[in-house]
């Protein structure tokens, strides 16, 4: 197909139709996706076999069990389980993903799209030690792209390839969230910016130099046979109930009732020739209102405004009273609100004319 | 430097991951019979009063935005803690979960109480695996001590809180289509209305919060809220975890009272600029127009001052660039980036990135002609209210605001082209170039 095309586009591209064209043809840029190095190009795959008896593991089945636990439909944790897939394999073959959505109840298709959507998935292997520089702005001002150049020379390979040895892949990703320590980088999933006493480390004001970059390969080549193995998902949580209703969940959903019953809040009074007028916050659960008034030690009550209502007034009330209300939220009486003493209402002033 | 109270940064170096210290340093105090004998209406009042907005960028009011959640619809409420921290300049959340996990969990267990929901899930980008590994922890202590699951301290209360590894997607940290990527779907923002408190994910009510706003809500109950409101302006209470990055002494996480003067922050916080003479600020990440230096001297890092400048606060990312950059670098650079990582649903965001992309690539290749500037600048006017989310504006924004701001870099650079004053012959399909 696009080999058919292939005369016509150059044709219409080298503006053979127009007449200021250019004496020589325009040269096609280089694609952002080659030069960062997300391009996904063919990949051998393995055996279906040879997926599923890696994928079928007992420790798998489990971690996909409570992942499925956590969400309403199982499709909520096909990010995760596809994390597992790469944990596995280092990387997401095609029937890799296949198995992720039939454990997530969902359409392969549907499972592909999102594991090329998200950039993080791989579907190439990559090297045993991915360096990820990042180049955003932050780490762009402090020099990340001469470091980057420095390394890809170092190593003998561009951005998105990996050493012939299969060690190394260099990859430029976007802002890594460690901008105060830029120009930054991963190692597989370990923020570095230097090796402290054998250990990757990014420690507060340190930066990636030329110098550290050289202590950090070397650390890697130190640790081939031994790369440190991060879980996928950061661990699992032991002791969680699951979300009501899921498969194998034990959760069960929130009770209504499960706080005290509002109450009415910010009860103030204000008295003028018309009485005294309530004014208050009100929750949309309410059911009732009852304003009480002080008289003499007990609270009588003296009336019952609307729940959608703005004010109460009491048409007895003058300076000095004594105001609280209680709201009914269903069948639930809360407590009762602050106790408003009916102050003067201030005198709205004239607008000069 | 006046001594501020550090309201998230409070316990940082001090090994609060651990539930033992945490609670030794008072950790865990607000889940008591205090939050117990609270109803939902009360405490989102209390948070109202507060005057807390919204710490992820848009800076919305916290506790309006929990009023708005409805009740008693039948559906579950859930809580989704954004912890995708993708933006340019932005690192807080990095180290505020990794330093301190406990405080964020005690604040879901505040919000959750607030809002009545069972579960929360928060939607941690993929490349902070250390920090899941923080909060997979601490969730496990919290389990053990009986602040989560079921019947919590007695009540009737049960809440879960599950972390998501997201996988490396920037629009993600942008609300509904990161409820998009928790239901398990590719990570393209939704068409609001709907509005995530109605019908977010899986259709229930759901509300999006930033994990630096959970984390003030511990310190808001145990004081009072006006003591927060008082700290910050009379429209955004409290203080910040500002991000300083860039050409600073001391780049990282400072937490200061809204409404500090940017030069104090940064002098006396990041130590000054280095490396040349200032020229130009970012206030709010990558996505906002920069402040010249000029500018910058009257600023002022609060919502309002920011926003009369042109400008936004955003996340309290400051990027400081000293005059040895040229300002259209910077500028590919973003290009590069949100060209990126456009997720392709509207055409204006996806061929319009792409384009202000290549014609930047050209400017800096040395193939820029004259015109180029105004070109971008009507092709950015294009951008604005016609996508569904703010990601071709957060490139459209900078690219007009640069391109006046700075004009002279982009003149400089033009130049070089010995043909520039020719007119561009005309570009009708260029093959291998995906638009």
């Amino acid at each position: 197909m696009r080999e058919h095309i292939q005369g016509a586009v150059h044709f219409v591209a080298n503006n053979n139709l127009k007449f200021d064209r250019p004496a020589e043809p325009i040269p096609a840029l280089p694609d952002p996706a080659e030069t960062f190095g997300h391009v996904h190009k063919a990949q051998p795959q393995p055996s279906p076999k040879e997926v599923l008896d890696k994928l079928s593991t007992p420790e798998i089945k489990e971690r996909c069990a409570d992942l499925l636990s956590r969400y309403p439909e199982g499709q909520g944790a096909l990010l995760e389980v596809l994390w597992l897939v790469q944990g596995v394999f280092g990387w997401v073959p095609t029937e890799g993903i296949r198995w992720a959505a039939n454990v997530c109840g969902c359409a392969p298709a549907h499972a592909m799209g999102v594991a090329t959507f998200y950039t993080m998935y791989n579907h190439a292997p990559k090297g045993k030690f991915m360096l990820q520089f990042c180049r955003n702005i932050s780490c762009a001002i402090k020099g990340a792209q001469p470091l980057i150049k420095y390394v890809e020379n170092k190593l003998g390979i561009k951005s998105g390839e990996t050493t012939a040895d299969g060690m190394f892949t260099i990859l430029q990703v976007e802002c890594l969230g460690s901008c105060g320590n830029g120009p930054m980088m991963l190692v597989n999933d370990d923020f570095a910016t230097d090796v402290v006493d054998g250990e990757l480390k990014m420690k507060r004001g340190t930066t990636l130099t030329e110098a550290s970059i050289d202590r950090i390969i070397d650390w890697c080549k130190a640790h081939a046979n031994n790369v440190p193995k991060h879980d996928v998902l950061g661990g699992t949580v032991k002791g969680h109930c699951g979300h009501p209703g899921a498969p194998g969940a034990t959760a069960k959903p929130q009770v209504a009732d499960y706080a005290p019953p509002s109450p009415v809040l910010a009860v103030k009074a204000e008295a003028d020739e018309t009485g005294a007028t309530l004014t208050w916050k009100g929750a949309p659960e309410f059911t009732k209102i009852v304003v009480e008034k002080k008289n003499g030690s007990e609270w009588v009550a003296v009336g019952e405004p609307g729940v959608k209502d703005k004010a109460f007034v009491d048409a007895a009330g003058k300076v000095g009273d004594e105001y609280r209300m209680i709201a009914t939220s269903g069948e639930r009486v809360a407590k009762p609100s602050n106790v408003a003493v009916t102050t003067q209402k201030p005198v709205p002033e004239e607008k000069a004319v | 430097m006046a001594e501020c109270v550090k309201v998230c940064t409070e316990n940082f170096g001090k090994g609060a991951q651990d539930i033992e210290v945490y609670k030794k340093l008072g950790g865990y105090a607000n889940i008591s019979e205090r939050l117990f004998n609270m109803s939902q209406f009360e405490l989102i009042d209390y948070v109202q009063r507060s005057n807390l907005r919204g710490r992820g960028g848009a800076g919305f009011p916290t506790g309006m935005k929990w009023s708005f959640v409805p009740r008693g619809t039948g559906k579950p409420v859930y809580i989704v803690v954004n912890a995708d921290e993708g933006e340019g300049g932005t690192f807080k959340d990095h180290f505020l979960m990794l330093e301190d996990p406990h405080r964020l969990i005690e604040g879901l267990i505040i919000a959750a109480w607030a809002l009545g929901s069972r579960a929360a899930y928060i939607y941690c980008r993929g490349e902070f695996l250390p920090c899941i590994e923080s909060l997979n922890k601490a969730l496990n202590q919290a389990y053990a001590a009986g602040y989560l699951g079921e019947n919590i301290c007695g009540t009737k209360f049960c809440f879960d809180i599950f972390v998501h590894r997201g996988a490396g997607a920037y629009i993600c940290g942008e609300e509904t289509a990161l409820i998009n990527s928790l239901e398990g779907q590719k990570g393209q923002p939704r068409l609001k209305p709907p509005f995530p408190a109605v019908s977010g994910a899986w259709k229930s009510p759901t509300c999006v919060n930033n994990v630096e706003t959970i984390m003030a809500l511990p310190w808001i109950l145990q004081h009072d809220p006006s003591e927060y409101a008082k700290m910050g302006t009379p429209r955004a209470g409290g203080t910040k975890v500002f991000c300083i990055s860039g050409d600073v002494k001391n780049p990282g996480v400072y937490e200061a009272p809204l409404g500090t003067p940017m030069m104090t922050m940064i002098n006396e916080y990041a130590g000054g600029v280095v490396g040349g003479k200032l020229k130009a600020v970012l206030p709010g990440g990558s996505s906002c127009a920069p402040l010249t230096a000029e500018e910058a001297a009257v600023a002022t890092m609060d919502y309002e001052c920011l926003a009369s400048m042109k400008t936004m606060f955003g996340s309290g990312a400051m990027i400081v660039i000293n005059d040895t950059h040229n300002m259209v670098d910077l500028l590919n650079v973003l290009g590069n980036f949100y060209s990126h990582e456009s997720c392709g649903q509207c055409t204006p965001c996806r061929e319009g990135t792409g384009l202000l992309h290549r014609i930047l690539n050209l400017i800096v290749d040395g193939k820029g002609h004259d015109g180029d500037v105004e070109l971008m600048q009507s092709l950015t006017g294009g951008f604005g209210g016609v996508t569904i989310c703010p990601l071709s504006v957060s490139l459209g924004g900078p690219v007009a605001s640069y391109s006046t701001k700075f004009r002279a870099d982009f003149d400089e650079y033009i130049a070089k082209n010995p043909d520039h004053a020719k007119p561009r012959v005309q570009e009708t399909y260029r093959p291998g170039i995906f638009w």
